[in-house]
């Protein structure tokens, strides 16, 4: 039982006071010294979500508390006891209907005609007024919780972490208290919005839920943003299914495509003309009163806010859309700065990796030239031993050869094959050495023949000599120094241009044989020229080496040092054939 | 009549190894320890063949390879060298043969006889 107060306290009975506070919008109830709801409004009934013609007038406040979470009890309690009123403003709370609501709250004591004590309470539903209120304080609220956001976006580089701090922002009953938010991100390479993260709750009663759980835990939405920037890789959010595998075209023309591209926020509760891709695309969201603001740093679109008041069914108007977009803008910004910093992070990697592949090279500079000194001095002394192992091994071997004793014929073959022996190990060395010395590369067939062909065109013109080029179309990649396989083949091509056909005609082919890239010149030269023809490349292409040209006996030496050879042909045709093969390198053969 | 040859080297043992045994080869066997002494010989003889070190000093074996070509065209030359290398510069390719020095003389005397056949046949 409740003790007596003993404040004046208006009867409760008196139906002016009643009547007049219903005028006022008010939603009112009372509970008696038990806690029983005696008495309710219309009002009061909407709030609470429950049926007056249902048997509701009997319960215990205990039961609009286990769906609310208005804590009525306890605070009842101290006013049966003599507390004079209690009064909260903007609580949050979810009705029996999963209603979402904001209230003002205010109990006081009041008495029954009979004389008992009781209470009186009065409910205002603010859920409904409009958010982004042009009051002073209302002004400073909206600062106070962009500048919150901005101060958690700026803490992270983390693309994710600023995603969901951005819808937090946008969906917390702290922030700017839409129900949902829907993060869709730009893609350039095909002129797409792809829906990549949503927030909220997907229904009513796991919106209840949720905010209960908020409630509880009491966090300014600067701590609840930090929550979920901590907490974002483990949160999987119900909604996220919805947009997952959405995508919105922004080449066909639509609403959203045109604020994209204009970086316009759109209220779509106050268009009266919505295009069907736009609708199709909200539709999917499940409600046509969104507001969806582009996201958009320097001048780059980078994405697309949506957020709704689906489930508390508030409407959306104009001042809260263009606070959206403010908090889009910074949003933004902090994606920008994300991909920069991601950017800055890989070229840090790449610079990293660079700089230890350069430590190595270094190292193994060093170490090569360090060997190559080494190898040097080796080749050198090994170059001055020669001689005299020469002259040692000679003599013994000339010795062996005439009249000597059986000893003497011993101690003879023990110099010369130690002298071998000898010889044999310096050769090895020497073979090291110039094989590491070796200057050769990859080089294309097609690219050197035609590079010397270019060469000699000059010549060709002058000549009148009509070069026909066929290549095989097969790539044929051959080792060697490139420079004196060019001047190898330049003199062939001056040859032909100057000596054996002018003026006339010359088929040049190409062809892989075996493992071979060989290079064949068919002479056509009129029937006149051709004894003289045939025998200019005889002549040149003899075994004499005196007989021949200094300039093809270099390049024929070049042909052979490379592992290849070149000479004429006899084909059948008039007059023979100039050929020249080089050994493919090792890749090309597969070996 | 014994085929000619001239042996230019500027290390008197392998002169001295050469001479020996190419004459007891049966072949006619000059010396010369510089290029301006080949120079002077060949002015002088008719040789058919002439074994040219490259590592002299003064006038190397290479630039000596180019003079001995243009005063006597018929003559073979085989360089004689320690050096292996030379194989890869143009004007060794001038040489009708190369050696690498060894206590073993018979690649050498192998070509020796190799080109003065060859000779022989167009005469």
């Amino acid at each position: 039982m409740h003790s007596e107060s003993t404040i004046t306290k208006p009867l409760v009975n008196d139906e002016t006071l009643w009547t007049a506070l219903e005028a006022l919008g008010l939603g009112l109830f009372i509970l008696d010294s038990e806690g029983y709801l005696r008495r309710y409004n219309d009002v009061a009934s909407r709030v609470f979500g429950i049926d007056k013609d249902n048997g509701w007038g009997e319960q215990h406040i205990s039961s609009i508390d286990s769906i609310m979470s208005l804590h009525l009890t306890e605070k009842v309690r101290p006013i049966l006891d003599g507390a004079e009123r209690f009064c909260q403003h903007g609580v949050t709370c979810t009705n029996a209907s999963g209603m979402y609501q904001i209230l003002d709250l205010a109990c006081v004591p009041v008495a029954l005609d009979n004389g008992h004590g009781t209470v009186l309470g009065v409910i205002r539903d603010i859920s409904e007024a409009p958010a982004g209120n042009t009051t002073v304080s209302d002004s400073s609220e909206e600062l106070r919780i962009l500048s919150t956001v901005a101060a958690s976006l700026s803490s992270s580089c983390e693309l994710e972490q600023i995603l969901e701090v951005i819808l937090t922002g946008a969906t917390a009953s702290q922030g700017l208290g839409f129900n949902r938010a829907f993060l869709f991100l730009y893609d350039q390479d095909t002129n797409c919005l792809n829906g990549h993260l949503a927030i909220g709750p997907a229904s009513a009663e796991e919106a209840g839920h949720i905010w209960q759980e908020l409630e509880a835990r009491d966090l300014s939405l600067g701590e609840l943003l930090e929550v979920e920037k901590r907490d974002s890789a483990a949160r999987t959010s119900s909604v996220n299914s919805l947009i997952k595998d959405m995508k919105l075209d922004l080449k066909a023309g639509s609403l959203i495509s045109e604020a994209c591209r204009k970086g316009m926020w759109i209220n779509l509760e106050t268009v009266a003309d919505i295009d069907s891709m736009t609708l199709s695309f909200v539709d999917r969201l499940g409600t046509r009163k969104m507001a969806l603001v582009p996201m958009i740093s320097k001048g780059n679109l980078r994405g697309l806010l949506a957020a709704d008041c689906a489930i508390t069914g508030r409407p959306i108007s104009n001042d809260s859309v263009q606070l959206l977009q403010i908090l889009a803008n910074q949003a933004a910004v902090a994606m920008e700065r994300s991909r920069l910093y991601e950017e800055q992070i890989a070229r840090a990697s790449q610079l990293e990796d660079m700089n230890r592949l350069l430590g190595e090279s270094q190292d193994h500079i060093i170490k090569i030239e360090k060997m190559s000194i080494i190898g040097e001095l080796t080749a050198a002394i090994a170059h001055e031993l020669r001689n005299p192992l020469a002259v040692i091994g000679g003599f013994a071997n000339m010795m062996l050869k005439s009249e000597a004793t059986d000893e003497q014929r011993e101690y003879l073959n023990i110099i010369a094959s130690e002298t071998t022996r000898s010889e044999s190990v310096l050769a090895e060395v020497l073979d090291f050495h110039e094989a590491s010395k070796c200057d050769r590369r990859q080089i294309d067939f097609a690219e050197l023949i035609k590079k010397n062909l270019g060469l000699i065109k000059g010549r060709l013109r002058k000549s009148d000599v009509e070069i026909a080029l066929s290549l095989s179309p097969q790539p044929m990649t051959l080792r060697g120094n490139f420079d004196q396989l060019s001047h190898a083949f330049y003199q062939f091509f001056k040859l032909v241009a100057e000596d054996l056909i002018p003026p006339g005609r010359a088929e040049i082919r190409t062809e892989q044989k075996d493992n071979f890239a060989a290079m064949f010149i068919r002479l056509e030269v009129a029937e006149q020229d051709r004894e003289r023809t045939i025998k200019t490349m005889k002549q040149i292409f003899s075994d004499n080496k005196a007989s021949q040209r200094l300039t093809i006996l270099v390049a024929g030496e070049t042909i052979r040092y490379h592992g290849g050879n070149c000479g004429i042909l006899s084909d059948g045709s008039a007059v023979p054939s100039l050929f020249v093969e080089l050994p493919l390198a090792r890749e090309n053969t597969g070996v | 009549m014994s085929d000619h040859i001239l042996v230019i080297d500027d290390d008197d043992a392998l002169r001295l190894l050469y001479e020996h045994d190419l004459g007891r080869s049966g072949y006619l066997v000059d010396t010369a320890s510089c290029a301006s002494e080949a120079v002077e010989r060949f002015s002088e003889g008719n040789y058919d063949l002439a074994i040219v070190d490259i590592e002299m000093p003064g006038t190397d074996g290479l630039e000596l390879l180019g003079q001995l070509r243009e005063m006597s065209p018929h003559t073979r030359l085989v360089i004689n060298s320690a050096y292996s290398s030379y194989k890869a510069d143009f004007n060794s390719w001038l040489a009708d043969g190369y050696i690498v020095k060894s206590s073993d003389l018979e690649p050498l005397k192998s070509k020796i006889k190799e080109l003065l056949v060859k000779s022989d046949r167009r005469k």
